[in-house]
């Protein structure tokens, strides 16, 4: 059963997968099977999109999938569900930029590939960052933003992280738009990435994961 | 219908590396071959960080300006930037942009008042692009509200109903489209311009997708249209649009274009 979830979720069958989740859910399965299933295809998805084989519309409906099974299975979990995860990222689109497309990406691949991310969503204020990066204990923070005006929060979130005595503790990656050295070396990041995979490549780097 | 031409944009990454090299030989390409295929206006976009990006935008703006006489887009949300850069155009420029936001009214209308530029008005504020047809008029009536107190007459506004990528709504282009007949409805002196590329931003093979929507939004009323206007097919389609939707007195500007090499059979 879970290997046909996977591929019903893989394939992009929505109708199945949810189908074969309530059947396993029925026949008291382990909810966790259900979940670890769904994350394997999840992984899937990621190859496929990085190959070129799936495109954005795919990436939204696994998303979409994943939640929705994740509703059907909350009921039957006794408890969170327990997963190792390399470690934390809090991402963000920085204040006063409101694009969000390449930030859901990043959050996406950083997710299948074995992060946690609490996403802050879009225009988030310096202080929400220094906020959450106290509350979640990221070792990783990227921020994201497509327009030029949002170097600068760039570099404001970052300084606002060293003032609040927090930069040591983590490594800030940007990403977004034409990123570059200099916007790296303008804002204080310690690195950009070009697309998603430079940004998990990143994460995976700094926190110790092959 | 006025084409800007789209390719002098800082956020691509060869435009990038010319701005940073200062290499004027490859942006007065560029140049002029978007003028020689009909660009109306040349968007200029240095999209490097605000810092320098004045210097660049002059730069570019004096780089491109001796070799075409096409006018220029000035294309950033920094005040600085633009006002810098108005400074050295010898033709009035299109300012791109203003929107609902109110940092870029106060900081961007006064100069596109004062020295009497065409302007493209997004529709979208502070909280982003809104959801639906009639959230995005609401700011469209607001940002009229400002150019007109402004006393931009409405000729000159260009407005942009905005298109978001069909990939994650595939209600995207019919929300675009409403969005443009309202505006025909509700001011029928402004301009109506569009980023068209962002409707198939995560897709394959744009193209198909850019030309059918780029037809439908010409008869919902686009009368302008930032895109390259050096993709033949692009350019073909929006010719035989034209013609086809009655704006094309005996078919000449088509035969005409044909006869150019433009597209060929």
């Amino acid at each position: 059963m879970s290997k046909e979830l996977v591929n019903a979720i893989a394939d992009m069958r929505e109708e199945d997968a949810l189908r074969i989740v309530r059947e396993m859910v029925e026949s008291d399965s382990d909810p966790m099977t259900i979940l670890d299933a769904a994350r394997e295809a999840m992984a899937v998805v990621g190859q496929r999109y990085e190959e070129g084989t799936y495109f954005l519309p795919e990436l939204m409906l696994a998303g979409e999938m994943l939640g929705q099974i994740t509703e059907i299975v909350k009921p039957a979990l006794a408890k969170a569900p327990e997963v190792t995860r390399y470690g934390k990222v809090v991402i963000g689109t920085v204040q006063g930029d409101i694009h969000d497309i390449g930030k859901n990406i990043v959050t996406f691949m950083l997710d299948v590939n074995g992060f946690a991310v609490l996403d802050l969503g879009v225009d988030v204020p310096p202080q929400k960052f220094v906020e959450a990066i106290r509350d979640f204990q990221p070792q990783v923070v990227g921020l994201s933003g497509f327009l030029t005006l949002a170097f600068d929060t760039m570099k404001e979130t970052v300084d606002a992280i060293k003032e609040a005595g927090l930069r040591d503790g983590v490594k800030i990656m940007i990403g977004g738009g034409q990123v570059n050295e200099e916007i790296k070396a303008y804002t204080g990041a310690d690195a950009y990435g070009r697309d998603a995979m430079a940004g998990v490549s990143l994460a995976k780097q700094w926190v110790g994961a092959k | 219908m006025q084409i800007i031409g789209e390719k002098i944009n800082g956020t691509r990454k060869r435009v990038a590396q010319a701005i940073m090299e200062r290499d004027s030989a490859f942006i007065q390409d560029l140049a002029i071959r978007q003028a020689e295929a009909g660009a109306a206006w040349l968007d200029v976009n240095a999209g490097t960080h605000p810092n320098r990006e004045p210097d660049d935008l002059i730069w570019l703006v004096e780089t491109i300006q001796p070799v075409v006489k096409v006018p220029l887009c000035l294309d950033s949300a920094n005040p600085q930037a633009l006002a810098a850069a108005i400074q050295v155009v010898q033709q009035t420029p299109m300012i791109n942009s203003i929107s609902g936001e109110p940092s870029r009214l106060e900081g961007i209308l006064p100069l596109v008042a004062k020295h009497s530029c065409p302007v493209i008005a997004l529709a979208m504020d502070e909280r982003g692009i809104p959801e639906t047809c009639e959230q995005r008029m609401a700011v469209v009536h607001k940002v009229m509200e400002a150019t007109r107190a402004a006393g931009v007459p409405d000729e000159k506004v260009y407005v942009d109903p905005l298109a978001m990528t069909l990939a994650t709504n595939t209600q995207a282009a019919l929300i675009t489209l409403d969005t443009i007949h309202a505006i025909r409805r509700e001011f029928p002196n402004v301009h109506l311009t569009i980023g068209l590329s962002n409707i198939s931003f995560g897709l394959p093979a744009r193209s198909y997708i850019n030309r059918v929507f780029l037809t439908l939004a010409l008869q919902a009323g686009l009368d302008s249209a930032i895109i390259d206007p050096l993709d033949r097919e692009m350019k073909a389609v929006l010719i035989a649009a034209e013609l086809v939707l009655g704006r094309d007195r005996h078919c000449l500007n088509y035969t005409r274009a044909y006869r150019a090499g433009v597209f060929g059979k």
